[in-house]
């Protein structure tokens, strides 16, 4: 799997038409580490779909570095073990989904015996195996963005990067793609994740990253490796505040009090505490960063 | 070069209806035709016809329509990717080249007195050459525009040239000054008929090494210089 992940350093990009100079990034810094799953949000123009596009060697930056695993992102040996999904998928619209995908496996470097297999595993993965003989300009944007989820993936690459593959999506797509951005991040692959869909971000994100005019104005930790944020929702009068904040070591904020722990046991025993001391619960869950006042407040 | 990329631009032009129905028009042509014209004379422009419509797509269309996103990230350089689609096409006419050659021969075994197989082998050989430049130009050109502005600047420069060498013509022969410039003026014409016969060869009807040589050194620099621009070309996501 990856060593380094995904490293960007002062990148910079801008674009010409006739005589006036865009800068669209203005010094990029960010870093995506193998098993870390990465969002990239921010308002239309910000400068996502130019840093992904430098990423993957779309374009050209005018400077700053870009390495992934350590290595050039146009080595060979990285492109190996690249994975991405654009936010709409373009291709022969002729070929049937079976021959697109068997292509794409090829491409991607997948072992000669393997690919058939593989195709098929990832279609039945995606709920595509009814769909494998249509031709792609018969396939739904749903379908079509679920094929390019099955291209990206086949080869099992170290470094995914996707380009809001929820688009287009009903529910349980939706929730597929969820359950196999987790996966990757299983895996131990390093995930870039553009996305406009802020819950889905929250969701599955162990970080965001806020783009504003071509900077990085805000990044916040949802998901820490060595503790967890709990919001704990207590039942209105039905507790003593001296009580509460005897127990959990915080003050309660209205009716919720924010606790950090260590493991899931200690949220356990937290919650029983409360209960012996006669407090009433209503809510437990994970706290993460509240991103849609992230985007209103740095938009 | 990707094998992977070869067989799959191949597959995808011989599985193509328009090219299929082109192909039997093609090999009722050469039949039909055998028996009335001289040795591989009629089916060659149609072949570089069928080069000029296939070449076109090589690789200009595919920065449009936001194709080549999937592939740039695969592990394939711009070239090799580049060479390989080009050469899958030029498999592709050749394929149609041959079944002319084919049927003419059948036509001429069946209703002529003799099978000519040297002029149609010369024929077949020139015309393989001759497709391998206009492809490759057009991937020259498909490299440094978009959609299908290559065919598009590939015509204008053909008909620019002819209307240039006639224009010349005409004003040579007027009393003008201009006219009587161009009179003493023969490099003119050289420089025309240069560019002509570098880009535009006509397709000999006998075999020539000296043309073979031309034509195919030609191609490997619109080759070369197409995987240059196409290397250096940065490509935006998403539809133009």
């Amino acid at each position: 799997m990856s060593e380094s992940g995904v490293s960007v350093r002062a990148l910079r990009k801008s674009f010409r038409s006739f005589r006036r100079r865009q800068e669209v990034l203005q010094g990029i810094d960010l870093d995506v580490a193998p098993g870390e799953v990465v969002g990239l949000i921010g308002p239309n123009g910000a400068g996502k779909t130019t840093l992904m596009s430098c990423l993957l060697g779309f374009l050209h930056p005018d400077s700053g570095d870009i390495t992934i695993d350590g290595r050039a992102n146009d080595d060979l040996g990285v492109r190996r073990r690249t994975g991405f999904v654009p936010e709409r998928m373009n291709f022969d619209r002729g070929a049937t989904g079976w021959n697109f995908l068997r292509y794409m496996a090829r491409l991607a470097g997948v072992p000669g015996g393997e690919v058939d297999a593989r195709c098929r595993a990832m279609l039945e993965r995606l709920g595509l195996t009814p769909a494998a003989d249509k031709r792609l300009s018969q396939y739904s944007r749903g379908m079509l963005q679920r094929i390019g989820m099955c291209q990206a993936l086949i080869h099992e690459p170290a470094f995914v990067f996707l380009d809001e593959p929820t688009s287009g999506l009903d529910p349980n797509g939706v929730l597929l793609v969820r359950d196999l951005i987790t996966e990757q991040k299983q895996r131990g692959a390093a995930v870039l994740l553009n996305s406009h869909q802020l819950a889905e971000v929250e969701k599955v994100c162990d970080r965001v990253v806020f783009l504003h005019r071509g900077v990085i104005q805000h990044a916040e930790t949802l998901r820490h490796t060595d503790r967890i944020i709990v919001a704990v929702t207590l039942l209105p009068g039905s507790f003593d505040v001296a009580t509460v904040e005897r127990i959990t070591g915080v003050a309660a904020q209205e009716n919720v009090v924010i606790v950090t722990v260590e493991t899931q046991e200690a949220i356990a025993a937290l919650v029983r505490d409360l209960v012996a001391g006669n407090v009433g619960i209503v809510d437990v869950r994970r706290h993460t960063a509240d991103l849609e006042s992230i985007f209103r407040g740095a938009a | 070069m990707s094998g992977v990329v070869i067989a799959e631009t191949f597959r995808r032009h011989v599985t193509n209806i328009g090219f299929i129905a082109y192909l039997a028009l093609l090999a009722i042509l050469s039949l039909g035709v055998s028996v009335f014209n001289r040795p591989a004379s009629v089916w060659p422009t149609l072949v570089t016809l069928l080069a000029l419509i296939t070449g076109s797509g090589a690789i200009g269309p595919e920065f449009s329509s936001g194709t080549l996103q999937l592939i740039l990230v695969k592990p394939l350089t711009r070239a090799s990717y580049l060479l390989s689609r080009v050469t899958g096409i030029v498999l592709a006419v050749w394929l149609a080249a041959a079944v002319c050659a084919v049927f003419e021969l059948t036509g001429r075994a069946l209703w002529s007195e003799g099978v000519p197989f040297l002029p149609i082998g010369a024929g077949l050989l020139n015309i393989m050459a001759d497709t391998i430049l206009a492809i490759s130009l057009l991937a020259l050109l498909g490299s440094i525009t978009r959609a299908y502005f290559n065919v598009a600047i590939y015509v204008g420069v053909m008909a620019t040239l002819w209307v240039t060498e006639v224009a010349v013509g005409f004003i040579r022969q007027s009393s003008s000054a201009l006219g009587r410039l161009l009179a003493n003026r023969k490099s003119v014409d050289l420089v025309l008929s240069a560019i002509d016969r570098n880009l535009f060869p006509e397709v000999l009807p006998a075999f020539d090494p000296k043309w073979l040589v031309l034509v195919l050194s030609n191609a490997a620099v619109a080759l070369l210089l197409a995987c240059l621009a196409f290397r250096g070309r940065e490509v935006p996501y998403g539809a133009d």
